[in-house]
């Protein structure tokens, strides 16, 4: 049984949160957002149910870049303070997955290593599967895919695809334990 | 029966007015980050002109601070730093672009060369605790996200420094540093397109 004033705060905490998230695309049910979270671009931004977005350390920033690019996040996603996911074209997370703070998303490296630095390389989708664990200050390059289950240590640098249920670390990632089923 | 108002194509005014917010606004920003820089770098000795900084730094002056020409420092979620403690050095040549973030700090000398690209969250510091030894940047380098230079470091021309890597030692001159600690691979060798 909740209190009509209960309800009421909460109420308007929802509305506050949606207000917060007005730039998004799609908003799901029930999301949370703490602290500052900036969203910026010309792309789509589309959030899951039950979403938590807690900026109360650094902002958190949600850039889609062109005017065709796309940000997912899943149910449940939960994303630390200081986060950012910079798409150029699309990066997914998956229902479940938990992104630490200060983690850096990016699905283009912005400048390629080889002649003009000032052009664009193409861009690589990115996709974070459910139930993904990113540490805090992980670095995911684009060509990442990290499938089901698996989780990445702080600090750690990927641009490859991570089988499912592995715990990846360091800077090149190197597999650290895998998990059995079950 | 004739409006007497003159008809005015509401669309088509607002999209001038669209298309002259898309011109006014970056000049206006530009305008406001080299305002910005003159008042941040007010303590520093030699600046050149058209520093700009779009967002909010910390800036510590304590020794001699050189800034070439065309800098700039991006804002974002961190602010920038630069520290430069008494009697050290810190020298930033010509055309460098500096991300949100970055941090160096000078005990002894830190010299960043000309046309440079550092991302966010990098750090220099020629003190790491054990020792002070100077670091140097070469032209045309490019220092990714999160990457650490460590004290005694001279990093060559043209070369890259990978995402999140930590420099312990020399990076010789068109050479792709990666990895912690960072291991030295040519540019020309490195054939891996991205996602692959």
């Amino acid at each position: 049984m909740t209190t009509p004033h209960r309800s009421l705060s909460r109420e308007l905490e929802g509305l506050w949160a949606r207000w917060r998230l007005r730039r998004c695309q799609r908003i799901g049910a029930a999301p949370t957002v703490l602290g500052r979270v900036w969203i910026h671009g010309d792309g789509q931004v589309q959030l899951g149910d039950r979403v938590v977005l807690d900026g109360r350390l650094a902002p958190i920033e949600l850039h889609a870049m062109a005017a065709d690019s796309l940000i997912v996040l899943g149910d449940d996603v939960a994303v630390e303070g200081g986060a950012s996911l910079e798409a150029l074209q699309s990066i997914r997370v998956g229902p479940g997955a938990r992104l630490g703070a200060f983690c850096k998303v990016m699905d283009n490296q912005h400048h390629p290593l080889r002649g003009n630095r000032h052009e664009r390389p193409p861009s690589v989708p990115l996709v974070i599967e459910a139930g993904v664990t990113v540490g805090s200050r992980a670095i995911l390059l684009p060509g990442t895919q990290l499938q089901k289950g698996c989780s990445v240590a702080p600090g750690t640098v990927i641009s490859r695809r991570i089988p499912a249920g592995v715990t990846v670390g360091g800077a090149p990632a190197r597999v650290l334990r895998r998990e059995v089923a079950g | 029966m004739t409006s007497r108002i003159p008809s005015v194509a509401l669309p088509a005014v607002l999209e001038q007015l669209q298309a002259l917010r898309k011109v006014v606004q970056p000049r206006a920003l530009r305008a406001m980050a080299l305002a910005r820089a003159r008042w941040l770098f007010r303590s520093v000795q030699l600046r050149g002109h058209n520093v700009a900084a779009y967002g909010p730094m910390a800036v510590q002056n304590d020794g001699i601070i050189a800034l070439g020409d065309r800098l700039t420092f991006v804002g974002g979620m961190m602010p920038s730093s630069l520290v430069c403690h008494p009697g050290a050095r810190l020298t930033i040549g010509d055309d460098t672009q500096f991300n949100y973030g970055v941090s160096l700090e000078a005990w002894e000398s830190v010299s960043v060369g000309a046309r440079c690209m550092f991302a966010s969250f990098v750090r220099l510091g020629d003190r790491d605790g054990q020792r002070t030894a100077p670091i140097v940047i070469e032209d045309d380098v490019w220092v990714a996200h999160g990457a650490i230079i460590m004290p005694g470091v001279r990093v060559g021309a043209r070369s890259v420094v990978a995402a999140g890597s930590i420099v312990t030692q020399d990076v010789p001159p068109d050479t792709l540093a990666m990895g912690n600690p960072a291991r030295n691979m040519s540019l020309e060798l490195v054939a891996r397109e991205t996602g692959t």
